[in-house]
């Protein structure tokens, strides 16, 4: 029996699809307000995207499915042996365009809002920028219209909410697609077991 | 309000330890200790901070980003240990190389990291584990993992399985192969996280030719039982011999009847920076990461004096305690309500007897010996009261 970790949102739907391909039954998990189901399939648990990585990580979960995105963010040390195909999108840097016309690398002392301060740090560290970080939980497109921030570092999918607010992306920082993770003690006490569902789903993957 | 008083605070990443824990911690490793003496094992105890460039000796630039460091009123630059390996290389190179070898040597104490918050990360912890040194034999290895294991098992650690990996076997898939730092930290990531996607992109960005390609992008997939070690790529001479040093390790266990515990890893190449030959790690059911880890390292003990192949491993004694359950007693057997010939007598005998040292009346005397858990009061008078 294993536990799996699956993360609410955009990604929930075609990851419930995968598992049931495969004959697991999580589709309670989502049904019930249950936060755990157990059944002879498995344990399911349904979760925040960013807090996939720290169940499995622990161990609390044996392995889940995560965005790219969150997975790089929490710097969790899990494996992750496949990735799925879907749930798409770009960690880009963006701002207003006025910023891109005086060349946003010279600018010294620029505020940064982001939903993903860990990555976008590293990110500025590496190209020896020093900015001025500022994490917001929602609507990071917000902050460059009120002058909370110059720029911002965020997700995309087809970039019209960019747009929309009137903002060009500036670079890209990573790719990101659904992944699946697997906890370190669990791919070895497990063995057998982990590697034939890696296995299925790398199956699953080139069948589809 | 979260008090703002510094004076009551504690540092993130260490502890307070006391009663039932504190008790537990030491049984833990008291018995770890009788298990490496009755191998042959003695105890070297290194000093808690040394000259910074000593421990920073092959130990890679992320454990040297970790270290501890301050100033010693001349100037130079001291460090924590942030292992026991490197500081008992230093002694061995130093002071022991001309010794009857092999050396075996067996430690326990506190190493400090300066660790971001993860799974089971502290940045005070302690390490036991042993050195076996001067011995480049499979043999040497097949000990260090057999003495870790049993050590678990003597800890009343049953159900846990080991990797074994050799760092040998990827360093000779990339014997002809040059990489940059950046390509050669992608290529380790890669491998860290068995993401086969990272792992072909790089791959992809690399001239190779196409056996080494097709060997490197099948490293994720290579873990299991012996069957790994056939299907392994062979791409030249090394890499056979890192294969069957590994068939050579895995074949000695079995004469342990520790085979079972074993599962191949040939991907792993997480530990020291120092480790050039079988690394392995220890992990137990119910604890989502690693309470052992160890490897040959062939090329350390040189750098502070003559060359000596030497193995060794580190169980984290804070992390089997997670694994473990509580057990440990501190209740004494006994309070007394003044000292006499008799508490002395008992103590002797191996009783734990606690003296009353406040002047308690007979009932708060009970009420307190109840509190402690004690099995029996002893009255001045001679009477003995059972507790249930």
């Amino acid at each position: 029996m294993i536990t799996i970790a699956l993360a609410k949102g955009r990604l929930q739907t075609p990851s419930i699809k995968v598992f049931e391909s495969l004959g697991y039954e999580p589709r309670d998990a989502c049904d019930s307000r249950k936060l755990v189901i157990e059944n002879h399939t498995g344990r399911f648990l349904l979760a925040k995207p960013m807090d996939v990585p720290t169940y499995v990580e622990y161990g609390a979960a044996d392995v889940g499915i995560v965005g790219q995105d969150a997975l790089r963010e929490s710097g969790c040390d899990v494996y992750e042996p496949v990735v799925l195909g879907y749930g798409n999108c770009r960690l880009i840097v963006a701002g207003k365009p006025e910023v891109q016309a005086d060349g946003w690398r010279m600018l010294a002392g620029l505020r940064v809002a982001t939903k993903y301060p860990r990555c976008a740090q590293a990110y500025f560290s590496s190209h020896g920028l020093s900015v001025e970080i500022i994490e917001v939980y929602g609507s990071v497109e917000l902050a460059p219209a009120v002058g909370l921030a110059d720029l911002i570092v965020d997700v995309v999918d087809t970039g019209r909410t960019l747009r929309e607010n009137g903002l060009v992306e500036l670079d890209e920082i990573f790719k990101s697609q659904a992944a699946l993770i697997v906890n370190r003690a669990s791919h070895t006490l497990k063995a057998e077991e982990i590697r034939r569902l890696i296995e299925e789903v790398e199956n699953q993957i080139r069948n589809s | 309000m979260i008090s703002q008083q510094v004076d009551k605070q504690l540092p993130y990443g260490v502890a307070d330890l006391f009663f039932k824990d504190a008790a537990r911690k030491r049984a833990v490793e008291h018995t770890l200790i009788d298990t490496w003496k009755r191998w042959g094992y003695s105890e070297i105890i290194p000093p808690l901070f040394e000259y910074y460039e000593s421990l920073a000796a092959e130990a890679g630039p992320q454990l040297r980003d970790e270290m501890y460091r301050f100033f010693d009123r001349d100037g130079r630059t001291l460090a924590l240990r942030a292992d026991f390996t490197i500081p008992v290389a230093r002694i061995v190179g130093t002071k022991l190389y001309d010794r009857a070898m092999p050396l075996r040597f067996f430690y326990v104490g506190s190493v400090f990291r300066y660790e971001v918050p993860q799974a089971g990360v502290r940045r005070e912890f302690t390490q036991a584990g042993i050195e076996l040194i001067g011995a480049s034999t499979p043999d040497a290895d097949a000990e260090a993992i057999a003495l870790s294991m049993t050590g678990l098992r003597a800890i009343g650690l049953t159900d846990f399985r080991f990797t074994l990996g050799n760092t040998a076997y990827l360093r000779a898939l990339l014997k002809n192969v040059s990489l940059n730092e950046t390509q050669a930290l992608g290529l380790r990531d890669a491998l860290r996280r068995k993401s086969t996607a990272a792992l072909d992109r790089l791959l992809d960005g690399l001239s190779l030719d196409s056996l080494t390609k097709k060997a490197l992008a099948q490293l994720p997939a290579l873990g299991g039982g012996t069957e790994v070690l056939d299907r392994a790529p062979r791409v030249n001479d090394e890499s056979s011999q890192a294969l069957e040093r590994l068939r050579g390790v895995f074949t000695l266990l079995d004469r342990f009847g520790l085979k079972n515990y074993v599962t191949f890893d040939l991907a792993e190449n997480r530990g020291m920076a120092y480790y050039t030959g079988i690394i392995f790690e220890g992990f137990v059911a119910g604890l989502g990461f690693s309470v052992a880890s160890g490897g040959r390292y062939d090329n350390l003990v040189a750098h502070f004096g003559p060359n000596i192949p030497s193995v060794g491993f580190a169980i984290g004694v804070e992390r089997v305690l997670m694994a473990l359950k509580p057990s440990a007693s501190i209740a004494p057997d006994a309070i007394a309500e003044d000292y006499s010939d008799q508490v002395a007598a008992s103590r002797a005998g191996g009783q734990i007897v606690e003296v009353d040292v406040l002047k308690r009346s007979r009932d708060k005397l009970r009420e307190y010996a109840r509190a402690r858990g004690a099995r029996e009061v002893w009255f001045r008078d001679g009477g003995v009261e059972k507790l249930s």
